[in-house]
């Protein structure tokens, strides 16, 4: 199966192309062909799993696509564990999505559309995973970046769901700018894209370590801008205004992840190079933290589950910065299907309530039995409860922290872990305890349909038990398998177990005691520690600082451009009146002035001078035939001369 | 002595009157014989060129009739489309049909 | 002399192909002509599996040489011609009598393209060159009752048979120079000659001046706009794809074989053709309102790019133009295919009429679009491949400003293509009634499409296909 695994990407484009094609009008069939070809994918994976464990590979298989003297691009597969497991979380979350789908967008107008880009998406979330070199990946990476970009402005009549996809594609190109500038360096150094050459050129140190860092950072800001990391966060909680089912599959469980299996790909780099590798890990330190911190008082219910999303990105990060491959990209597997779990869940409950704000539900459990159950049992295994799931990645991650001695890392990854339980059980216990705070919501609120319950059922017994297979007690288990040059298999470590636990539990705590018991009033809380809770209720003011610095810049240079196209004279006569108005004017003007008067102007050029040239077609056929011998005279003067 | 100098001036100087007549006739009758013409001032130089280039093959006499071959076939497929024009224009006028320029 | 006729059973198959069809078309009830264009379908079918299976080699005296390169012309001959007729079979029951001759015609021209692309010596070239293009003078002037038709043949006819006469000119001096009109004889003689004349460079120039017509390449492209736009627009089809590349065989087996060791000599006239081309058909096509007018222009300019690749004079040049005009076929007969099935419905080629056209038929719309995406070069479409080989072909050889001229006037050819597009999607029209598209034209759109987008994205096996073709002349 491995040698013929591109079939697996392939059949989600086949699907796009014929919903595309055939079947954009029936709904049914699109939706059929979409999961069909979604679950194939998926066995098919899953007999490639199968394949690995009995021989880890890597298997590399190259197939010519252009060659010619001088330049060789390949499509090539790069397929050892890691694939397989990331193969693994992408079909299984993304079928989940797919059929839960059925029932979310059940009755939207553009539903079979829906289908198409959700096939497209898996293509190419597949292709990025198989893919054998860099430059492919980063083909398919933009091919990732855009259809999220049309997923996230699905509902485009949405003035807020266009922005947020506008937002989303701007933020990460700038992470991806840095990405190709990466590449190019490292094309520059090695003369080969190929994961293998170039993991071979990095073995027999044939690239100086310089290069080696600025390749392993440049590259990192792309993995920065798709994982959501400091500073380029700040537009996966604004993804949110997509379809629910897009924020479960793309904005939680798969593409953001593609950061962290891009990071884990420049594994090599990261041990060679401890400027890169320290970079790494405190860029997804800070993230944990900023973004668990945040999530701590959120309202909308998908925003507090993306800033966790971040934050959990951020140690996976961090794990992969102290070099913790296997811990890294194994959190990074039970990550997908508790928060694929978790987000479905919230859109079960936007689906029954009709709101995104917690503050309005409440006593939703008694309505929606298994929602609920199944959103208790995700929380539990992201709190890193045991034996859940969670706490088996998280363990993982701890240990390998503890193990290269990075104590301050250590420190905050534990606080984050109580931090992590806190929101996210302030979250369950508001949204589906206590007394109904919107009564209208609370009649309203029904269980969703069982096509939207059962993935979320499924995702349950996952998020318990996929993690089973990192118990480190496991002699042939998660890290004999997904390993970096040797199977790192640490002894169980009791004492990490215990702290990680206990911050885990006084987190669940303390949110018990606020938002069950009331025995704390959450809002004199508030007002005790007013500076901090306002801080952190803004966001950290980044989209202030972003908007007050390179927004403001950027506005600052419309305007000084603006002006030089003016002209002196005209610029002192209207000085006056366009002080008052260029705040709201300045975008426009210079598009219609400088952008569209600069397209224009070469445009009207063509034109004028199209409009000369087509005179010459007469029509009068003697003409033309005088134009064919005045051609040969001027050819034989053009050689003559 | 009549020399090959001689034959390609000839052909040279028909080649331009057939070019004069397709650029000035009127009648498009008259720009197919000028075209004729071009023709068959190849098909001097076939036969000159035969002559004192390579007297052992035929291979530019042959070539001339097959020339000739052709622009008959050519001159049945132009008269058919002056007929054509005839009954669509009620003109044979070359210069008369210009609708389709620019 | 050894004589091997069966060499020639593709070409010679065809013929007997043509007049079957002309001899079945007596007794075939007027009702049931349509099955005509299926019977020339299967004949073309069959002639494309036999050219494939037949073998290579040389007869009469090297006059007919059947090698990888004929081959490869073959196919894109007998794919323009099928894709063609196929989309003609509504067009023809509609508007054109005497339909089993149009049929016949087509093939007739394929059989004189064939045996151009076979061709080793002048004669045969020059023969099937005019076999090819006398019947498309026939074919372009078909509409018998309309004007436009007529002038357009009328156009055809003076400018084509003038422009012959320009090339049987050159040929003549050619011959007259190197004493034969055998391709590789002509090769020898000229490397022995220690310089080059005037006469020379006359006979090369209207050589080009000829063949340029052919290719509708400037400044011998101003019958293209014009007849394009009066011909039936099957016969555009055909004319914008199988002429030029006809044309472009011919130009290959002249230039490259016989000419090849000159090439100082006319590299640079044609750098200024391929210059003025890209120029003038990129810059015009912005201003044109009929659609047809507005291809012309376009395949004036896509002539341009080939020249790009040309004036390499490589093995990679051979290469990059075949698989461009490969490519080129699909993307072309497929966008007169769309204007075809648009023109039955509504009975107009004005691109104001193409608003909404989207909503009335997303397949045509978006089978448009994947074309003229392709004629841009945009990838993952074929057009982007070809045009990357071809630059490549260039640059290999250091003609960096060509390429950059290439590569900014494709930016221009964006704009007109993408305004189509626009019209399509953006504007809505008086019209919305659903524009059907028969099954037979379904089918050649569909294969349209594969070909553009298969090519794009899985080069590699086209390219070993036609990898033999360079070995005919370096």
């Amino acid at each position: 199966m491995i040698k013929y695994s591109y079939i697996i990407a392939f059949l989600p484009l086949l699907s796009y192309v014929l919903i595309v094609f055939f079947f954009s009008k029936r709904e049914k069939t699109a939706s059929g062909i979409a999961i069909t070809a979604v679950v194939s994918s998926f066995v098919l994976s899953l007999i490639a799993l199968f394949e690995t464990l009995a021989d880890h590979g890597p298997h590399i298989f190259e197939y010519e696509w252009i060659v010619i003297p001088g330049l060789k691009l390949p499509l090539s597969i790069f397929f050892d564990p890691l694939t397989a497991v990331m193969l693994m979380v992408v079909t299984i979350v993304s079928s989940c999505v797919h059929i839960y789908s059925l029932g979310y967008m059940h009755g939207d107008p553009r539903f079979s559309r829906f289908y198409a880009y959700l096939s497209l998406f898996t293509f190419s979330m597949l292709g990025l995973v198989l893919s054998g070199s860099f430059f492919v990946t980063f083909i398919f990476w933009e091919l990732v970046g855009l259809t999220s970009y049309l997923l996230i402005g699905f509902w485009f009549e949405k003035k807020v769901a266009s922005d947020a996809g506008k937002k989303a594609f701007i933020t990460t190109k700038i992470g991806d700018l840095g990405f190709l500038a990466g590449l190019l360096v490292l094309y520059w150094a090695a003369g080969t894209l190929n994961y293998s050459e170039v993991y071979h050129q990095i073995e027999e140190n044939q690239i100086p370590a310089i290069i080696l860092t600025a390749a392993g950072i440049l590259i990192f800001c792309g993995a920065i801008g798709k994982s959501a990391q400091f500073p380029l966060h700040v537009w996966l909680p604004d993804a949110m205004e997509g379809p629910t089912p897009v924020s479960a599959l793309i904005h939680a469980a798969t593409m953001v992840a593609a950061g962290v299996y891009l990071t884990a790909r420049i594994m090599s780099i990261i041990v060679v190079s401890h400027t890169a590798a320290m970079t790494i890990a405190y860029i997804g330190a800070i993230t944990a933290f900023m973004a668990a911190s945040i999530g701590l008082v959120q309202n909308d219910i998908k925003r507090v589950l993306a800033y966790s999303t971040v934050s959990q990105l951020g140690y996976m990060i961090m794990a992969l910065g102290v070099s913790g491959y296997t811990a890294g990209t194994f959190h990074l597997m039970t990550h997908a299907f508790f928060k694929a779990l978790l987000f479905l869940g919230a859109g079960s409950v936007i689906h029954a309530a009709h709101t995104n704000d917690i503050q309005q539900m409440g006593g939703l459990a008694k309505k929606m039995p298994i929602t609920s159950k199944t959103f208790f049992i995700a929380s539990l295994s992201i709190a890193g409860i045991f034996p859940l799931s969670g706490f088996w990645s998280k363990d993982e991650i701890f240990a390998s922290i503890y193990h290269e001695g990075h104590y301050f890392l250590l420190a905050l990854a534990v606080l984050v872990a109580g931090m992590t339980a806190f929101y996210m059980f302030r979250l369950c216990f508001l949204t589906f305890t206590g007394e109904a705070r919107d009564y209208h919501v609370y009649e309203h609120a029904h269980e969703s349909p069982k096509t939207m319950t059962y993935p979320l059922i499924f995702l349950a017994f996952l998020s318990i038990f996929a993690g089973w297979v990192g118990m480190p007690w496991l002699e042939h288990g998660y890290s004999s398998f997904v390993y970096f040059e040797h199977p790192h298999h640490a002894a169980a470590n009791y004492v990490l177990m215990i702290v990680g636990t206990i911050a885990a539990l006084s987190g669940i705590f303390l949110a018990y005691q606020m938002y069950y018991k009331r025995a704390i009033d959450p809002v004199k809380m508030g007002a005790r520690f007013k500076p901090v809770y306002t801080f952190i209720y803004n966001k950290w003011y980044f989209d202030e600082l972003y908007m007050g610095t390179v927004i403001k810049f950027a506005y600052w240079f419309m305007e000084v451009l603006y002006r030089f196209d003016q002209g002196v004279i005209d610029w002192f006569v209207n000085f006056v009146g366009r002080f008052g108005m260029f705040n709201s004017r300045v975008w426009q003007t210079f598009d219609v002035y400088v952008v569209d008067g600069a397209v224009n102007g070469a445009g009207f050029m063509t034109r004028w001078f199209a409009g000369g040239l087509r005179k010459i077609q007469t029509g009068a056929v003697q003409n033309y035939a005088f134009v064919i011998f005045l051609g040969v005279v001027l050819l034989m003067l053009f050689k003559m001369i | 002595m009549v020399t090959l100098e001689h034959y390609l001036i000839l052909s040279a100087l028909l080649f331009c009157v057939g070019i004069f007549g397709l650029l000035t006739r009127r009648n498009a009758v008259g720009v197919l014989m000028s075209i004729e013409l071009m023709f068959n001032s190849a098909n001097i130089n076939f036969i000159a060129f035969s002559k004192f280039i390579t007297p052992e093959a035929l291979t530019g006499q042959i070539f001339a009739i097959f020339v000739i071959t052709i622009a008959a076939a050519e001159a049945t497929v132009g008269l058919a489309i002056v007929v054509l024009m005839y009954r669509n224009f009620n003109a044979v006028n070359v210069d008369k049909i210009n609708f389709m320029k620019w | 002399m050894q004589i091997e006729l069966s060499l020639l059973s593709p070409q010679l198959f065809l013929l007997l192909w043509a007049i079957l069809v002309f001899v079945v078309d007596f007794f075939t009830a007027e009702r049931n002509k349509a099955s005509l264009a299926y019977l020339s379908i299967i004949g073309l079918v069959l002639t494309a599996i036999i050219s494939i299976s037949s073998k290579q080699g040389e007869t009469f005296g090297g006059s007919f040489r059947a090698d990888t390169f004929g081959l490869s012309f073959n196919i894109i001959f007998l794919g323009s011609a099928i894709l063609t007729v196929a989309s003609a079979v509504d067009y023809v029951k509609a508007h054109l009598k005497h339909q089993g001759e149009f049929y016949g015609l087509i093939l007739l021209s394929t059989v004189g393209m064939m045996f151009l692309s076979a061709s080793g010596d002048l004669l045969t070239l020059y023969v099937s060159l005019e076999l090819a293009t006398i019947s498309l003078f026939v074919l372009a002037a078909y509409m018998k009752s309309d004007l436009k038709s007529t002038e357009a043949g009328l156009k055809y006819l003076i400018l084509g048979a003038a422009s012959s006469a320009i090339l049987l000119y050159g040929i003549s001096l050619l011959y007259g120079i190197s004493g034969t009109l055998v391709l590789d004889a002509i090769a020898l003689k000229l490397s022995q000659m220690p310089t080059v004349g005037p006469l020379f460079i006359l006979s090369i120039v209207m050589i080009i001046a000829g063949l340029s017509f052919k290719l509708a390449a400037v400044p011998f492209h101003m019958w293209c706009p014009d007849v394009y736009e009066g011909a039936p627009t099957p016969v555009t089809a055909y004319l914008s794809v199988a002429s030029k590349a006809a044309g472009l065989a011919a130009l290959i087996r002249i230039f490259f074989k016989s000419l090849a060791s000159t090439s100082m000599q006319w590299v640079p006239l044609l750098m200024a053709i391929s210059a003025m081309a890209m120029i003038l058909g990129n810059v015009v096509a912005v201003r044109q309102h009929n659609i047809k007018r507005l291809l012309a222009y376009s395949s004036i300019a896509q002539i341009g790019y080939i020249l790009v690749g040309f004036i390499a004079v490589s093995e990679l040049a051979v290469t990059s133009i075949i698989l461009y005009v490969l490519a080129y076929m699909f993307a072309n007969i497929g966008a007169f295919m769309v204007v075809i099935a648009f023109y039955n419905v509504s009975g107009s080629d004005d691109i104001m009429a193409y608003a909404g056209l989207s909503k009335r038929s997303p397949f045509l719309a978006i089978s448009m679009v994947v074309f003229l995406l392709s004629l841009v070069g945009i990838p993952p479409m074929a057009g982007f491949i070809g045009k990357f080989y071809l630059f490549s072909a260039a640059i290999e050889k250091g003609y960096y400003w060509i390429v950059v001229l290439g590569v900014l006037t494709s930016v221009i050819s964006l704009y007109y293509y993408m305004s189509i597009a626009y019209q399509m999607y953006f504007k809505t029209g008086d019209d919305d009634s659903p524009v059907r598209v028969s099954p037979t034209m379904a089918v050649a759109l569909v294969v349209a499409l594969a070909g553009t987008l298969l090519i794009g994205v899985y080069t590699q096996p086209v390219l070993s296909a036609i990898s033999g073709a360079s070995s005919a002349f370096f």
